[in-house]
């Protein structure tokens, strides 16, 4: 019984047990919207002149349409006549022509058809895109059988009927052939119609057939591009993935569809059809690749070691190390026996990359794989190894000009090669290494040039700028950048671009989540709002350990928990000196300094301090260095030293108010005035004046910073000393404002029980 | 394992309850008018079965014969048209029998209409296929006719008009448009219409994916149902229940029956109970000497017995039965095969496929045929395509994993037995497989698990603790290597057979050297003198022996007491 029904699914292409998709070299073959297409390139050749305005607008249709999905008539007609409403009607007349003609029209259409090999000036020479185009359709179209050729008659007719019989009725002078329908048929048509729409409501009837092989090709190369350099443009994952099942399903042996479809999967992060999607590609590539040799450089061996290498890097990008390792050192073996030393440069790299991801020092690693890597040639590998050699050379404390030198080096190769990848990837460390030094300025101007560089790629389908990760530590760095001036406006501009770009469930949108989270808590804490930012510190330790615990502490100590505070800070400590995070070692002493502050251990914060200074200067750390320099003047100030304090103040003050954030440059100015008023008291009179001259101005300044913040308990200590100043200086108006503006403000900051900052 | 307990249960319910095959000439009866009926519709298949099953049957007294079906006036009326559409229907000529049949108004002529309309568009979408435009579009042949079939038995359905073959052909058309659960309701209402046309069952059957769903569906009360439960059990994988099915049927009065005795033999072929299915099958061959099906499964049996006189035999036989069947391809292909002619043998698998591209057996065979012949990446494409066939087909599965250890891939192919595993989750081989591959990424605790788990679900070919032992002898645990060889010793020699890889030796080696180290004299030089039994070993049981004598000679200066930490091994009861 199974027999009767069951098609007898014959494949032609299969030789030796193999099917080869190709064996006949069809990659495209004529199908009625190719006619149509065929068409519109006959007008354009052949007809009478079309304003200048509208031929260009049809050239710019040309390779879309030849590449794209085919369209139904209506699609296609409309997409014509918005560029050339004369031409979209000669196209459709001529479709006409031979639709309600008999088959010798359509023979005589292609008999007619400019041939390219003779039209030596025309556009459709023979080796021009559109000549190309017509010598495919020409020969696909010789080579069809008879039954075949009526076929494709047949199917004009249903392609040229259905653009008219879909509106309303059936129009009886153009609908269907012209045997005479009797009383059963037409009862036929109409169940039938009936049916067809009962058919078409359902969902999973895809209404578009089959793609050609070139088709397909451009769709899975569009799809890949777009995957890989803007996501946002892409199809959503569920629809890309029913466009490949459906791929799939008329052509199995597709091989580079189950590749798309595994970088698709890996979007959702769905392990297991990803797995599944890879390894099938790599089973069918095997086959492909299998001809003649078997295990050499070209053969398939080739691709079993590439297949192991990827499935390292699936179980990396899912974080499943240990797995990863293994897969990875079978590709470096297999590639070892084989003596394929370009595989194993990329097994190298993805080595250190796994023993970076798993926190352990791969420096000599790298550093290995660069020098083999310049050694055979692979300027992409070299490069990708510097940078990452540069990542921990700046955490390490190397000095600024070596990580420069290294970073020019790479530009040059880049350049040479033209990697545009990887010239995104060198701006955005720069301006990282520029920020991590403290260098606003020249951070925000790399992040720019990043911002509004053209992109380089070849084949550019109208992406300026993508998502790739470059981009986000770039814009992420533009929107703390601006923070820290105050520019909350521009801030929430930077965030908003950055939600569009990556959307909360693509791999990088945990980078501007952090900043977003870091900012706003930056902000809670600057305003004295400790409970707003105390459900933020639970956030940011789901994207970062470190920095939640780091958050949690400055949290604890602004609620006056000191013990707790301390305690974290400890375990904190001891962490990053294990992992070596300079950074955030120093900023952990600097809030330890201010807890020994609380309990007024002036004398105890001090060692700790030079420590930390020592540590920021090492590293060349200038914005921390600054910080902990404001720290120890304080920590001088408290200790009735003020002179020292003052001495140690100027230091520091050139860099920050160049380079440091708004906060930093109130919270100097205030220093400075401090210091000066301290300083004042053992002078002699004239001296006091201008001292004291001197200290206003800077409270002036202070008081500008911080309202521009609206940071208020700081702006409420700046007016009461403005306010004694004035009052010492026997200025009674200015004297009798501050105080006011004092006394407002306080009524206003009516919440005891917290810490009032003290620096 | 609770699933497969109230299966059972059900099961034996519905032999209590229901299997009453007393009157065994009503049952002829039925069956040979059922036969008659299907002949005048050209349901040749069901013609076939029904009649292979009233073959096994007593004959019947000519009084007790049923009288031939009564004419109604319609027919009569149709009759001419009928036999005329007939006719050019059995020549295969089916758009000519349709339109002679179009005017006709009785039940079966209407069935034969649209029954010749459905073959007429299958027969075009198969000549078709092979004149396609292009590679892309063969997927998109289809049967232009099946719409328009739908659409007309829809409608004569909700009106109630169809009879029970109709409604079978109207059950054929949905599945064949993918509409599967429609598709499911239509036969089981054609099953409960006409219960006696096994085709409608057989569709059902292909419907059916679990248990589930079978118990879910009410199907009408009949004999034949026990029929569908078997076949429905055997391709559930549910042997042993259709097994005891199979014998209940037997046990009622179907005892000639060749179906039954074939789908027993294939039961047997499943659950790997070799002798078993060999035995059944040349019973099979003895009744009906010029059989075809399931000599596939034959072969295969034969195959893995390594009889190569009588594997010959029956592919000469086949070839001169009819040699363009796929099962006699397959046959033959096994033949070569088993002479290490491999390159032939991979011929007439291709042969096979040309074929039924579908025949699952054939794309695994020809993988391993490739395998043989050191060709990995074609070995790669077939068991790939025997997957795109059936998902759920665990020797591909398990081909792959093979394809990919041989090119010395261990953590790739761990992913493909993984797969096998899950799909026969109490096979050993699949463990073994895992448990080796394992062992050689050095994840010795997975593979520990693998080979403990391997022995716990019944090892087929006693490798697994034989591995185990070995694995703890390389990680310096002698006491749980030890034990293993111990177990292994006993199970191989309570399995009572030879095998030829049986490394007995080995294990008494490691265990004689083991109660020497722990000062189990007695238990050491009993394995000592067990050694000398193999030609391996007897060296080194001599040297042991001496050693043992020298040391108990010493000790009989020195009186101490050994410490017993293993069960001293009990070889008493067992011969080699």
């Amino acid at each position: 019984m199974a027999s009767v029904h069951e098609s007898l699914y014959f494949n032609p292409m299969m030789t030796n047990g193999v099917v080869h998709a190709n064996v006949f070299g069809i990659k495209d073959w004529v199908t009625p919207y190719k006619i149509s297409v065929l068409a519109l390139l006959y007008e354009m050749t052949t007809s009478k002149p079309i304003a200048l305005q509208e031929r260009r607008r049809l050239n710019k249709l040309i390779l879309p349409l030849q590449q794209g999905p085919d369209l139904t008539l209506d699609q296609f007609l409309k997409t014509v006549e918005e560029c050339c409403p004369q031409t979209a009607y000669a196209v459709k007349l001529r479709l006409h022509e031979m639709a309600d003609g008999e088959l010798k029209d359509m023979e005589y259409f292609f008999a007619t058809l400019p041939t390219p090999f003779s039209a030596i000036d025309s556009e459709a020479y023979k080796t021009s895109v559109v000549g190309l185009f017509m010598r495919h359709m020409l020969l696909a179209y010789n080579k069809l059988s008879f039954s075949q050729v009526y076929k494709l008659y047949k199917a004009l007719q249903q392609y040229y009927h259905s653009h008219y019989s879909q509106p309303g009725d059936v129009q009886v002078g153009l609908a269907a052939d012209d045997s005479d329908m009797d009383l059963t048929s037409t009862e036929d048509n109409v169940g039938e119609r009936m049916e067809k729409e009962e058919l078409d409501t359902r969902p999973e009837v895809v209404d578009r057939g089959p793609l050609s092989q070139k088709q397909a090709e451009y769709f899975l190369a569009r799809q890949a591009y777009l995957l890989k350099n803007d996501e946002n443009k892409a199809l959503k994952p569920s629809a890309l993935q029913d466009e490949l099942n459906n791929m799939l399903k008329f052509n199995p042996d597709f091989a580079e569809a189950h590749y798309l479809s595994y970088l698709n999967s890996m979007r959702v992060q769905d392990i297991f059809i990803s797995t599944h999607s890879l390894l099938h590609y790599f089973d069918r590539l095997i086959l492909s690749g299998s001809e003649g040799k078997s295990n050499g450089d070209e053969g398939y061996g080739r691709s079993l070691r590439y297949a192991a290498l990827n499935l390292a890097a699936l179980h990396c990008r899912f974080g499943h190390y240990q797995q990863a390792d293994l897969a990875l050192q079978e590709a470096i073996r297999i590639a070892q026996e084989s003596n394929d030393h370009v595989c194993l440069q990329h097994c190298l790299s993805w080595l250190y990359t796994l023993e970076q991801m798993k926190g352990s020092d791969s420096s000599v690693l790298t550093e290995d794989s660069v020098k083999m890597a310049a050694h055979f040639c692979l300027p992409y590998l070299v490069s990708l190894g510097i940078q990452s050699l540069v990542q921990q050379g700046a955490v390490q404390g190397k000095t600024a000009h070596e990580l420069m030198d290294a970073l020019k080096d790479t530009d040059i190769l880049h350049w040479k090669h033209s990697l545009s990848e990887l010239i995104d990837i060198s701006l955005a460390q720069t301006t990282s290494i520029w920020r991590m030094y403290g260098k606003s300025t020249m951070a925000q101007q790399q992040a720019q040039l990043l911002l509004n560089m053209n992109s380089l790629e070849q084949v550019n389908f109208g992406v300026q700028q993508n998502n790739t990760e470059a981009f986000a530590v770039a814009l992420c760095h533009l929107a703390e950048l601006h923070a820290e001036q105050g520019l909350y406006g521009a801030v929430s501009e930077v965030l908003k671009h950055l939600k569009e770009q990556f959307p909360p469930h693509t791999q990088h949108a945990k980078l501007w989540m952090l900043c977003d989270l870091k900012i706003q808590f930056d902000r809670a804490m600057n305003d004295g709002k400790y409970h707003l930012a105390e459900p933020h510190v639970t956030a940011i330790a789901a994207l970062n350990k470190t920095e939640g615990l780091y958050r949690k502490a400055q949290v604890l100590k602004a609620l006056n928990r000191t013990t707790e505070a301390y305690s974290i800070l400890q375990r904190l400590q001891l962490y990053c000196e294990k992992t070596k995070y300079t950074e955030m070692i120093i900023r952990v002493m600097l809030v330890t300094a201010e807890l020994h502050w609380e309990s007024s251990g002036f004398a105890t914060a001090l060692p700790l301090l030079l420590q930390a200074l020592a540590l920021a200067r090492q590293h060349h750390l200038q914005a921390l260095a600054s910080e902990t320099i404001l720290h120890l003047a304080f920590t001088q100030l408290m200790l009735g030293v003020p002179e020292q304090a003052l001495g140690v103040l100027h230091e520091a003050m050139e860099p920050i108010l160049a380079h440091g954030a708004v906060m930093d440059k109130g919270r100097a100015l205030l220093l400075a005035a401090r210091c000066q008023m301290a300083m004042a008291g053992t002078r002699s009179n004239g001296q006091r004046h201008a001292a004291l001259g001197l200290a206003v101005q800077s409270l002036g300044e202070a008081a500008a910073y911080f309202s521009m913040l609206d940071c208020k308990e700081r702006l409420r200590d700046v007016h009461y000393l403005q306010a004694r100043l004035h009052h010492t200086l026997g200025q009674t108006p200015q004297r009798n404002k501050c105080a006011m503006l004092f006394r407002l403000l306080d009524q206003e900051l009516q919440a005891p029980g917290a810490a009032v900052p003290l620096l | 394992r609770n699933a497969s307990c109230s299966v059972v249960q059900a099961a034996t319910l519905w032999i209590n309850s229901e299997l009453e095959f007393g009157d065994l000439v009503q049952i002829k009866k039925q069956l040979i008018s059922v036969i008659s009926l299907c002949k005048e519709r050209g349901l040749v298949h069901s013609v076939k079965w029904a009649s292979e099953l009233a073959f096994a049957l007593d004959p019947l007294p000519k009084n007790e014969l049923p009288p031939s079906a009564t004419f109604t006036e319609e027919d009569a009326q149709d009759m001419d048209a009928l036999g005329l559409a007939k006719s050019y229907f059995d020549l295969k000529e089916y758009d000519r029998a349709a339109y002679f049949l179009r005017g006709c108004r009785s039940q079966k002529a209407y069935f034969l209409y649209m029954y010749s309309r459905y073959l007429s568009g299958e027969k075009k979408k198969d000549d078709e296929t092979v004149d396609s435009l292009g590679p892309l579009e063969k997927g998109q042949v289809r049967n232009e006719a099946l719409r328009e079939l739908r659409v007309e038995l829809s409608k004569k359905h909700s009106a109630g008009e169809l009879d029970g073959f109709t409604l079978y052909l109207y059950g054929v058309v949905l599945r064949k448009l993918d509409l599967l659960k429609e598709a499911v309701d239509v036969f089981v209402e054609a099953t409960h219409a006409l219960p006696l046309h096994w085709g409608a069952w057989l569709e059902l059957c292909n419907l059916i994916t679990n248990i589930d769903m079978l118990k879910s569906l009410s199907l009408p009360d009949c004999w034949i149902r026990d029929f569908f439960i078997a076949h429905m059990y055997t391709e559930l994988q549910m042997i042993k229940e259709a097994l005891q099915k199979y014998q209940s049927l037997i046990e009622s009065g179907f005892s000639k029956s060749t179906y039954i005795v074939s789908q027993i033999a294939v039961a047997y072929h499943n659950i790997r109970d070799i002798d078993q299915a060999l035995a059944l099958f040349n019973e099979l061959r003895e009744q009906d000497p010029f059989r075809i099906e399931n000599m596939d499964t034959f072969s295969n049996l034969l195959y893995v017995r390594s009889m190569k006189p009588e594997l010959s035999y029956l592919a000469h036989n086949l070839v001169g039965i009819d040699k363009y069947r796929v099962e006699t391809c397959c046959v033959i292909g096994n033949y070569y095969s088993l002479r290490s002619q491999h390159e032939k043998a991979a011929l007439y698998f291709q042969r096979a496929l040309k074929l039924n591209p579908r025949c699952l057996g054939a794309w695994t065979l020809m993988g391993h045929e490739y395998m043989e012949m050191k060709n990995t990446s074609a070995a790669i494409q077939a068991y790939r395509h025997a997957i795109e066939v059936n998902k759920r087909d665990y020797r591909a599965w398990y081909g792959l994993g093979q394809t990919y250890e041989i090119l010395k891939m261990p953590f790739y192919c761990l992913y493909y037995y993984r797969k096998a595993h899950q799909l026969r989750p109490n096979d050993s081989r699949m463990l073994v497989a895992l448990g080796e591959s394992y062992e050689k990424l050095s994840q010795h605790v997975e593979a520990k698990k693998c080979y403990w788990r391997a022995y716990t679900v019944g090892d087929v070919e006693r490798m697994a603790l034989l591995k185990l032992a070995k694995l703890h002898e390389q990680l310096n645990e002698s006491d749980d290597a030890a034990q293993c060889y111990i177990i292994y010793i006993q199970d191989i020699f309570s399995c009572g057979e030879q095998l030829e890889h049986a490394e007995v030796s080995t294990a008494l080696r490691y265990l004689g050297q083991y109660y020497f180290k722990n000062k189990l004299y007695e238990e050491a030089s009993l394995c000592a003198q067990r050694c000398c039994d193999y030609n391996d070993a007897r060296e080194e049981g001599k040297a042991l022996l001496r050693q043992i004598s020298q040391v108990r000679d010493h000790m009989e200066a020195s009186n101490t007491t050994p410490v017993r930490r293993v069960s001293p091994l009990d070889l008493s009861s067992f011969s080699p």
